[in-house]
Protein backbone atom coordinates (compact mmCIF):
# COMPACT_ATOMS: atom_id res chain seq x y z
CA UNK A 1 0.00 0.00 0.00
CA UNK A 2 1.50 3.32 -1.02
CA UNK A 3 1.27 6.82 0.44
CA UNK A 4 -1.69 7.76 -1.71
CA UNK A 5 -3.62 4.78 -0.40
CA UNK A 6 -2.95 5.82 3.18
CA UNK A 7 -4.22 9.30 2.45
CA UNK A 8 -7.36 7.78 0.94
CA UNK A 9 -7.95 5.70 4.03
CA UNK A 10 -7.34 8.63 6.32
CA UNK A 11 -9.63 10.96 4.45
CA UNK A 12 -12.36 8.75 3.06
CA UNK A 13 -13.18 6.43 5.90
CA UNK A 14 -14.26 9.22 8.25
CA UNK A 15 -16.29 10.83 5.50
CA UNK A 16 -18.04 7.55 4.85
CA UNK A 17 -19.35 7.08 8.36
CA UNK A 18 -19.84 10.65 9.45
CA UNK A 19 -23.36 11.42 10.48
CA UNK A 20 -24.61 14.75 9.18
CA UNK A 21 -24.47 17.60 11.63
CA UNK A 22 -27.90 19.00 12.32
CA UNK A 23 -29.16 22.05 14.06
CA UNK A 24 -31.45 21.15 16.93
CA UNK A 25 -33.91 24.02 17.16
CA UNK A 26 -36.47 22.95 19.70
CA UNK A 27 -38.58 26.03 20.23
CA UNK A 28 -39.38 29.19 18.34
CA UNK A 29 -39.55 32.49 20.21
CA UNK A 30 -43.39 32.55 20.19
CA UNK A 31 -43.48 28.97 21.50
CA UNK A 32 -41.08 29.86 24.32
CA UNK A 33 -43.15 32.95 25.12
CA UNK A 34 -46.28 30.83 25.36
CA UNK A 35 -44.56 28.36 27.71
CA UNK A 36 -43.03 30.97 30.00
CA UNK A 37 -45.93 33.43 30.06
CA UNK A 38 -49.05 31.38 29.27
CA UNK A 39 -51.37 34.12 30.55
CA UNK A 40 -49.71 37.00 28.71
CA UNK A 41 -51.69 39.35 26.54
CA UNK A 42 -48.93 41.18 24.70
CA UNK A 43 -45.21 40.89 24.15
CA UNK A 44 -43.71 44.27 23.30
CA UNK A 45 -40.27 43.81 21.80
CA UNK A 46 -37.53 46.33 22.04
CA UNK A 47 -33.76 46.18 21.82
CA UNK A 48 -31.70 47.32 24.77
CA UNK A 49 -28.58 49.16 23.64
CA UNK A 50 -25.82 48.79 26.17
CA UNK A 51 -23.09 51.32 26.82
CA UNK A 52 -19.57 50.29 27.79
CA UNK A 53 -20.26 51.48 31.32
CA UNK A 54 -23.41 49.36 31.59
CA UNK A 55 -21.58 46.30 30.26
CA UNK A 56 -18.91 46.87 32.87
CA UNK A 57 -21.55 47.04 35.61
CA UNK A 58 -23.15 43.82 34.39
CA UNK A 59 -19.79 42.07 34.57
CA UNK A 60 -19.16 43.50 38.01
CA UNK A 61 -22.50 42.22 39.32
CA UNK A 62 -22.67 38.84 37.59
CA UNK A 63 -19.00 38.03 37.03
CA UNK A 64 -19.84 37.41 33.38
CA UNK A 65 -18.88 39.47 30.35
CA UNK A 66 -21.78 40.93 28.40
CA UNK A 67 -20.66 39.95 24.90
CA UNK A 68 -23.31 41.81 22.95
CA UNK A 69 -23.95 45.55 22.71
CA UNK A 70 -27.61 44.80 22.09
CA UNK A 71 -30.05 42.54 23.89
CA UNK A 72 -33.50 41.60 22.60
CA UNK A 73 -36.12 41.86 25.35
CA UNK A 74 -39.91 41.69 25.39
CA UNK A 75 -42.04 43.54 27.91
CA UNK A 76 -44.85 41.18 28.87
CA UNK A 77 -48.27 42.55 29.80
CA UNK A 78 -51.77 41.32 30.42
CA UNK A 79 -54.70 43.73 30.19
CA UNK A 80 -52.34 46.65 30.76
CA UNK A 81 -50.77 45.03 33.81
CA UNK A 82 -47.03 44.32 33.83
CA UNK A 83 -46.09 40.62 34.15
CA UNK A 84 -42.34 40.64 33.57
CA UNK A 85 -39.65 40.38 30.97
CA UNK A 86 -38.97 37.79 28.30
CA UNK A 87 -35.34 37.76 27.12
CA UNK A 88 -33.65 35.72 24.40
CA UNK A 89 -29.93 35.16 24.93
CA UNK A 90 -27.02 33.09 23.65
CA UNK A 91 -24.14 31.50 25.53
CA UNK A 92 -21.18 29.48 24.36
CA UNK A 93 -21.59 25.73 24.21
CA UNK A 94 -18.74 23.36 23.56
CA UNK A 95 -19.16 23.72 19.80
CA UNK A 96 -21.90 26.22 19.06
CA UNK A 97 -23.95 28.90 20.72
CA UNK A 98 -26.81 27.73 22.91
CA UNK A 99 -29.93 29.85 22.44
CA UNK A 100 -32.25 30.09 25.42
CA UNK A 101 -34.99 32.31 26.79
CA UNK A 102 -35.46 33.51 30.33
CA UNK A 103 -38.56 34.94 31.94
CA UNK A 104 -37.91 37.45 34.72
CA UNK A 105 -40.42 38.93 37.12
CA UNK A 106 -40.74 42.63 37.78
CA UNK A 107 -38.86 42.24 41.07
CA UNK A 108 -35.88 40.54 39.45
CA UNK A 109 -36.54 36.83 39.98
CA UNK A 110 -36.40 34.02 37.46
CA UNK A 111 -39.83 32.78 36.41
CA UNK A 112 -38.49 30.14 34.05
CA UNK A 113 -35.93 29.14 31.43
CA UNK A 114 -36.50 27.44 28.07
CA UNK A 115 -33.87 26.08 25.67
CA UNK A 116 -34.52 27.15 22.09
CA UNK A 117 -31.47 25.60 20.35
CA UNK A 118 -28.98 23.06 21.65
CA UNK A 119 -26.54 21.39 19.28
CA UNK A 120 -23.95 19.72 21.52
CA UNK A 121 -22.89 16.07 21.64
CA UNK A 122 -23.84 15.46 25.24
CA UNK A 123 -26.07 17.17 27.77
CA UNK A 124 -29.45 17.23 26.08
CA UNK A 125 -30.73 17.03 29.69
CA UNK A 126 -30.43 20.82 29.89
CA UNK A 127 -33.82 20.76 28.17
CA UNK A 128 -35.36 18.67 30.94
CA UNK A 129 -37.92 20.56 33.00
CA UNK A 130 -36.33 19.18 36.16
CA UNK A 131 -32.94 20.76 35.44
CA UNK A 132 -34.40 24.06 34.23
CA UNK A 133 -36.67 24.10 37.26
CA UNK A 134 -33.69 24.79 39.51
CA UNK A 135 -33.62 28.36 38.16
CA UNK A 136 -37.16 29.20 39.26
CA UNK A 137 -37.32 31.89 41.91
CA UNK A 138 -33.61 32.65 41.78
CA UNK A 139 -32.38 36.21 42.17
CA UNK A 140 -28.99 37.88 42.20
CA UNK A 141 -28.61 36.97 45.86
CA UNK A 142 -28.32 33.27 44.94
CA UNK A 143 -24.93 31.61 44.32
CA UNK A 144 -25.56 30.39 40.72
CA UNK A 145 -22.86 27.75 41.21
CA UNK A 146 -22.82 24.29 39.67
CA UNK A 147 -23.37 21.56 42.25
CA UNK A 148 -24.19 24.22 44.83
CA UNK A 149 -27.62 25.42 43.76
CA UNK A 150 -27.67 24.19 40.13
CA UNK A 151 -26.95 20.51 39.33
CA UNK A 152 -24.21 19.66 36.88
CA UNK A 153 -24.83 17.41 33.87
CA UNK A 154 -21.83 15.20 33.11
CA UNK A 155 -20.53 15.59 29.59
CA UNK A 156 -22.11 19.04 29.34
CA UNK A 157 -20.44 20.88 32.21
CA UNK A 158 -19.43 23.83 30.06
CA UNK A 159 -22.98 24.19 28.73
CA UNK A 160 -24.44 23.98 32.25
CA UNK A 161 -21.99 26.54 33.58
CA UNK A 162 -22.52 28.97 30.74
CA UNK A 163 -26.33 28.75 30.88
CA UNK A 164 -26.16 29.24 34.66
CA UNK A 165 -23.83 32.20 34.30
CA UNK A 166 -25.94 33.54 31.44
CA UNK A 167 -29.14 33.60 33.54
CA UNK A 168 -27.26 35.42 36.30
CA UNK A 169 -26.01 37.92 33.73
CA UNK A 170 -29.60 38.56 32.59
CA UNK A 171 -30.57 39.24 36.19
CA UNK A 172 -27.73 41.78 36.30
CA UNK A 173 -29.09 43.31 33.08
CA UNK A 174 -32.46 43.52 34.77
CA UNK A 175 -30.99 45.28 37.80
CA UNK A 176 -28.99 47.77 35.72
CA UNK A 177 -31.58 48.60 33.08
CA UNK A 178 -34.89 46.73 33.02
CA UNK A 179 -35.81 47.36 36.66
CA UNK A 180 -35.90 51.06 35.84
CA UNK A 181 -38.31 50.47 32.95
CA UNK A 182 -40.79 48.26 34.77
CA UNK A 183 -43.16 51.07 35.53
CA UNK A 184 -43.16 52.55 32.04
CA UNK B 1 -4.05 0.35 -5.50
CA UNK B 2 -6.82 -1.96 -6.58
CA UNK B 3 -10.32 -1.13 -5.45
CA UNK B 4 -10.71 -4.49 -3.71
CA UNK B 5 -7.55 -3.92 -1.68
CA UNK B 6 -8.65 -0.45 -0.74
CA UNK B 7 -12.05 -1.73 0.32
CA UNK B 8 -10.37 -4.44 2.37
CA UNK B 9 -8.36 -1.85 4.27
CA UNK B 10 -11.31 0.47 4.56
CA UNK B 11 -13.36 -2.34 6.12
CA UNK B 12 -10.47 -3.23 8.39
CA UNK B 13 -10.16 0.33 9.63
CA UNK B 14 -13.85 0.55 10.28
CA UNK B 15 -13.88 -2.83 11.95
CA UNK B 16 -11.02 -1.90 14.21
CA UNK B 17 -12.63 1.38 15.08
CA UNK B 18 -15.91 -0.30 15.87
CA UNK B 19 -14.65 -3.27 17.86
CA UNK B 20 -11.51 -1.98 19.54
CA UNK B 21 -12.27 -1.02 23.09
CA UNK B 22 -9.96 1.99 24.00
CA UNK B 23 -6.92 5.25 25.16
CA UNK B 24 -6.58 8.88 26.38
CA UNK B 25 -9.58 10.17 24.52
CA UNK B 26 -12.33 12.69 24.49
CA UNK B 27 -12.80 15.34 21.85
CA UNK B 28 -9.22 16.24 20.93
CA UNK B 29 -8.62 19.91 20.20
CA UNK B 30 -4.96 19.10 19.60
CA UNK B 31 -3.01 16.48 17.75
CA UNK B 32 -0.49 15.65 20.46
CA UNK B 33 -1.36 17.25 23.79
CA UNK B 34 -4.45 16.11 25.63
CA UNK B 35 -7.28 17.76 27.52
CA UNK B 36 -8.49 16.74 30.96
CA UNK B 37 -12.09 15.83 30.21
CA UNK B 38 -13.56 12.35 30.15
CA UNK B 39 -16.67 10.94 28.53
CA UNK B 40 -19.91 10.79 30.49
CA UNK B 41 -20.97 7.38 31.78
CA UNK B 42 -22.15 5.05 29.03
CA UNK B 43 -20.93 7.25 26.14
CA UNK B 44 -18.71 5.92 23.35
CA UNK B 45 -16.24 7.66 21.08
CA UNK B 46 -14.36 6.04 18.23
CA UNK B 47 -11.13 7.50 16.89
CA UNK B 48 -8.95 7.20 13.88
CA UNK B 49 -5.52 8.80 14.22
CA UNK B 50 -3.31 8.94 11.14
CA UNK B 51 0.25 10.26 11.45
CA UNK B 52 2.77 10.90 8.70
CA UNK B 53 6.40 11.03 9.86
CA UNK B 54 8.88 12.14 7.24
CA UNK B 55 12.45 13.35 6.70
CA UNK B 56 15.66 12.38 8.45
CA UNK B 57 18.02 14.71 6.61
CA UNK B 58 19.45 12.03 4.30
CA UNK B 59 17.93 9.47 1.98
CA UNK B 60 14.17 9.02 1.93
CA UNK B 61 12.17 8.24 5.04
CA UNK B 62 8.39 8.16 5.19
CA UNK B 63 6.35 6.32 7.79
CA UNK B 64 2.58 6.21 8.33
CA UNK B 65 0.95 5.23 11.58
CA UNK B 66 -2.74 4.49 11.94
CA UNK B 67 -4.33 4.11 15.35
CA UNK B 68 -7.91 2.93 15.63
CA UNK B 69 -9.23 3.47 19.13
CA UNK B 70 -12.46 3.37 21.07
CA UNK B 71 -13.19 5.10 24.36
CA UNK B 72 -15.98 4.28 26.78
CA UNK B 73 -17.24 6.27 29.74
CA UNK B 74 -17.14 3.74 32.61
CA UNK B 75 -18.31 6.37 35.06
CA UNK B 76 -18.71 10.13 34.71
CA UNK B 77 -15.07 10.45 35.78
CA UNK B 78 -13.40 7.31 34.44
CA UNK B 79 -12.88 6.51 30.75
CA UNK B 80 -11.36 3.34 29.34
CA UNK B 81 -9.68 3.24 25.94
CA UNK B 82 -8.32 0.47 23.78
CA UNK B 83 -7.00 0.33 20.27
CA UNK B 84 -5.00 -1.31 17.55
CA UNK B 85 -2.02 0.25 15.79
CA UNK B 86 -0.89 -0.15 12.20
CA UNK B 87 2.17 1.18 10.41
CA UNK B 88 3.74 1.36 7.00
CA UNK B 89 7.29 2.38 6.23
CA UNK B 90 9.26 3.42 3.18
CA UNK B 91 12.95 4.18 3.69
CA UNK B 92 15.69 4.22 1.08
CA UNK B 93 19.30 5.39 0.92
CA UNK B 94 19.69 5.81 4.67
CA UNK B 95 21.66 3.59 7.06
CA UNK B 96 22.05 4.59 10.70
CA UNK B 97 24.31 2.32 12.69
CA UNK B 98 22.43 0.70 15.53
CA UNK B 99 19.02 1.95 14.35
CA UNK B 100 18.28 1.71 10.61
CA UNK B 101 19.89 -1.32 8.96
CA UNK B 102 18.88 -0.29 5.44
CA UNK B 103 16.05 0.04 2.96
CA UNK B 104 12.65 -1.16 4.03
CA UNK B 105 9.23 -0.82 2.46
CA UNK B 106 5.89 -2.32 3.35
CA UNK B 107 2.27 -1.30 3.44
CA UNK B 108 0.08 -1.19 6.53
CA UNK B 109 0.81 -3.93 9.03
CA UNK B 110 -0.72 -4.49 12.42
CA UNK B 111 2.08 -3.27 14.68
CA UNK B 112 0.71 -3.13 18.20
CA UNK B 113 -2.13 -2.54 20.61
CA UNK B 114 -2.84 -0.25 23.50
CA UNK B 115 -5.15 0.22 26.45
CA UNK B 116 -5.53 3.14 28.83
CA UNK B 117 -7.54 4.54 31.68
CA UNK B 118 -8.23 8.22 32.28
CA UNK B 119 -9.60 9.57 35.55
CA UNK B 120 -10.91 13.09 35.91
CA UNK B 121 -10.20 14.67 39.30
CA UNK B 122 -11.37 18.22 38.52
CA UNK B 123 -13.66 19.47 35.74
CA UNK B 124 -12.45 22.63 33.99
CA UNK B 125 -15.90 24.19 33.66
CA UNK B 126 -16.90 23.44 37.24
CA UNK B 127 -13.72 23.63 39.30
CA UNK B 128 -12.02 26.49 37.41
CA UNK B 129 -9.20 24.19 36.36
CA UNK B 130 -9.45 20.64 35.07
CA UNK B 131 -7.13 17.84 36.17
CA UNK B 132 -6.99 14.27 35.02
CA UNK B 133 -4.56 11.37 35.30
CA UNK B 134 -3.90 8.68 32.72
CA UNK B 135 -2.42 5.21 32.86
CA UNK B 136 -1.62 3.53 29.55
CA UNK B 137 -0.20 0.20 28.49
CA UNK B 138 1.18 -0.26 25.00
CA UNK B 139 2.49 -3.42 23.37
CA UNK B 140 4.11 -3.41 19.91
CA UNK B 141 5.96 -5.96 17.80
CA UNK B 142 7.25 -3.68 15.04
CA UNK B 143 9.83 -0.94 15.57
CA UNK B 144 8.27 2.39 14.50
CA UNK B 145 11.68 3.71 13.39
CA UNK B 146 13.31 0.91 11.39
CA UNK B 147 10.12 -1.02 10.69
CA UNK B 148 11.89 -4.21 11.84
CA UNK B 149 10.75 -6.73 14.43
CA UNK B 150 10.97 -5.42 17.96
CA UNK B 151 8.86 -6.46 20.94
CA UNK B 152 8.12 -3.42 23.05
CA UNK B 153 6.06 -3.05 26.22
CA UNK B 154 5.48 0.45 27.57
CA UNK B 155 3.72 1.80 30.62
CA UNK B 156 2.86 5.49 30.62
CA UNK B 157 1.48 7.64 33.41
CA UNK B 158 0.41 11.20 32.75
CA UNK B 159 -1.28 14.29 34.14
CA UNK B 160 -3.41 16.70 32.14
CA UNK B 161 -4.40 20.21 33.17
CA UNK B 162 -7.05 22.20 31.31
CA UNK B 163 -8.26 25.74 31.82
CA UNK B 164 -11.15 27.56 30.14
CA UNK B 165 -10.94 31.26 29.41
CA UNK B 166 -13.59 33.53 27.85
CA UNK B 167 -16.42 31.13 28.81
CA UNK B 168 -14.65 28.31 27.03
CA UNK B 169 -13.80 30.13 23.82
CA UNK B 170 -10.09 29.96 24.69
CA UNK B 171 -8.72 26.70 26.07
CA UNK B 172 -5.30 26.00 27.54
CA UNK B 173 -3.96 22.53 28.30
CA UNK B 174 -0.76 21.30 29.90
CA UNK B 175 0.55 17.72 29.99
CA UNK B 176 3.29 15.84 31.78
CA UNK B 177 3.97 12.15 31.29
CA UNK B 178 6.50 9.46 32.07
CA UNK B 179 6.89 6.31 30.03
CA UNK B 180 8.92 3.25 30.88
CA UNK B 181 9.73 0.87 28.03
CA UNK B 182 11.13 -2.65 27.88
CA UNK B 183 12.15 -3.72 24.37
CA UNK B 184 13.83 -6.64 22.62
CA UNK B 185 14.81 -6.48 18.96
CA UNK B 186 14.44 -9.39 16.59
CA UNK B 187 17.41 -10.95 14.79
CA UNK B 188 18.24 -9.72 11.25
CA UNK B 189 20.06 -12.05 8.88
CA UNK B 190 21.39 -9.65 6.25
CA UNK B 191 22.88 -6.85 8.34
CA UNK B 192 25.49 -4.58 6.72
CA UNK B 193 29.11 -5.34 7.65
CA UNK B 194 30.10 -4.09 11.13
CA UNK B 195 26.52 -2.94 11.74
CA UNK B 196 25.61 -2.89 15.41
CA UNK B 197 22.17 -4.40 16.05
CA UNK B 198 21.87 -5.47 19.64
CA UNK B 199 19.20 -7.98 20.50
CA UNK B 200 19.74 -7.68 24.23
CA UNK B 201 16.78 -6.33 26.20
CA UNK B 202 16.71 -2.53 26.49
CA UNK B 203 15.07 -0.44 29.18
CA UNK B 204 14.28 3.20 28.50
CA UNK B 205 12.63 5.97 30.44
CA UNK B 206 10.96 8.85 28.64
CA UNK B 207 9.65 12.13 29.99
CA UNK B 208 7.20 14.34 28.12
CA UNK B 209 6.03 17.89 28.70
CA UNK B 210 3.50 19.55 26.45
CA UNK B 211 1.19 22.52 26.27
CA UNK B 212 -1.34 23.95 23.85
CA UNK B 213 -3.71 26.86 23.37
CA UNK B 214 -6.85 26.64 21.24
CA UNK B 215 -9.25 29.43 20.27
CA UNK B 216 -12.75 29.00 18.88
CA UNK B 217 -12.79 31.52 16.03
CA UNK B 218 -16.20 30.51 14.67
CA UNK B 219 -18.92 28.10 15.79
CA UNK B 220 -17.48 24.57 15.56
CA UNK B 221 -14.02 25.75 14.48
CA UNK B 222 -10.91 26.06 16.63
CA UNK B 223 -7.39 27.18 15.73
CA UNK B 224 -4.57 26.33 18.07
CA UNK B 225 -0.88 25.88 18.64
CA UNK B 226 0.83 23.15 20.60
CA UNK B 227 4.29 22.05 21.57
CA UNK B 228 5.75 18.83 23.00
CA UNK B 229 9.13 18.25 24.61
CA UNK B 230 10.28 14.65 24.87
CA UNK B 231 13.50 13.28 26.30
CA UNK B 232 14.62 9.68 26.70
CA UNK B 233 17.12 8.10 29.05
CA UNK B 234 18.72 4.72 28.61
CA UNK B 235 20.77 2.67 31.10
CA UNK B 236 24.05 2.73 29.14
CA UNK B 237 24.11 6.21 27.63
CA UNK B 238 22.12 8.36 30.05
CA UNK B 239 20.18 11.00 28.11
CA UNK B 240 19.89 9.42 24.70
CA UNK B 241 17.86 12.06 22.95
CA UNK B 242 15.57 15.05 23.29
CA UNK B 243 13.30 16.83 20.86
CA UNK B 244 10.96 19.78 20.77
CA UNK B 245 8.12 19.78 18.28
CA UNK B 246 5.72 22.71 17.82
CA UNK B 247 3.05 23.58 15.32
CA UNK B 248 -0.50 24.69 14.54
CA UNK B 249 -3.70 22.69 14.87
CA UNK B 250 -7.06 23.17 13.19
CA UNK B 251 -10.05 21.52 14.83
CA UNK B 252 -13.66 21.04 13.78
CA UNK B 253 -16.14 19.83 16.36
CA UNK B 254 -19.78 18.96 15.73
CA UNK B 255 -22.41 17.11 17.70
CA UNK B 256 -21.67 13.76 16.04
CA UNK B 257 -18.04 13.91 14.95
CA UNK B 258 -14.87 15.96 15.16
CA UNK B 259 -11.54 16.22 13.35
CA UNK B 260 -8.16 17.73 14.14
CA UNK B 261 -5.30 18.38 11.73
CA UNK B 262 -1.85 19.21 13.12
CA UNK B 263 1.40 20.09 11.40
CA UNK B 264 4.18 19.34 13.86
CA UNK B 265 7.73 20.14 12.73
CA UNK B 266 10.70 19.46 14.99
CA UNK B 267 12.06 22.86 15.96
CA UNK B 268 14.98 21.69 18.11
CA UNK B 269 16.55 18.46 19.20
CA UNK B 270 19.71 16.88 20.48
CA UNK B 271 21.40 13.85 21.94
CA UNK B 272 22.65 11.09 19.69
CA UNK B 273 23.32 11.91 16.04
CA UNK B 274 24.00 9.50 13.23
CA UNK B 275 27.46 9.45 11.63
CA UNK B 276 26.94 11.71 8.63
CA UNK B 277 24.00 13.73 9.92
CA UNK B 278 23.96 17.06 8.11
CA UNK B 279 21.52 18.86 10.43
CA UNK B 280 23.00 19.32 13.89
CA UNK B 281 20.17 20.97 15.83
CA UNK B 282 17.58 18.19 15.45
CA UNK B 283 17.30 14.65 16.72
CA UNK B 284 16.83 12.56 13.58
CA UNK B 285 17.53 9.01 14.70
CA UNK B 286 14.25 8.18 16.41
CA UNK B 287 12.43 11.32 15.29
CA UNK B 288 11.82 12.91 11.91
CA UNK B 289 11.97 16.48 10.70
CA UNK B 290 8.22 16.76 10.77
CA UNK B 291 4.96 15.01 11.48
CA UNK B 292 1.45 15.62 10.20
CA UNK B 293 -1.45 14.14 12.14
CA UNK B 294 -5.14 13.83 11.32
CA UNK B 295 -7.50 12.71 14.05
CA UNK B 296 -11.15 11.95 13.48
CA UNK B 297 -13.56 11.05 16.27
CA UNK B 298 -17.18 9.89 16.26
CA UNK B 299 -19.56 10.23 19.18
CA UNK B 300 -22.17 7.67 20.17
Amino acid sequence: MNKRSWVRIALLSPAAIVAPVYAADYLSIPQAQELLFPDAGTFKEHTVLLTASQKKQIKSISGMSQRWDQQRVWRVEKAGGFLGWFIVDEVIGKHEFITYAAALSADGKVIGVEILSYRETHGGEVRDAEWRGHFKGKSLSDPFKLEVDIPNISGATLSCRNITDGVKRLLALHQIILAHESGD
Amino acid sequence: MKLTKFLKWFALCLGVAVFASSAFADENLFGYVKGSETLPKGAWELYEVTTLRSGKGRGDYTAWNLEAEAEYGVTHRLSATGGLNFQSIDTKGLVIDGYLPGDKEYGPKLSGMEAALKYNFLAPAKDNIGLSGTLGLDYAWLDPHSGRKKDTASLETGLQLQKYFMEGQLIWVWNAATEGTYAVRGEIDDLPTDFEWTTNPEVELEFKLGTGLSYRFAPNWFIGAETLYETEFETEVGQERWSLFAGPSLHYGGSKWWATLTWFPQVAGGGEEYADQSISNLHLIEKTKQEVRLKVGFNF
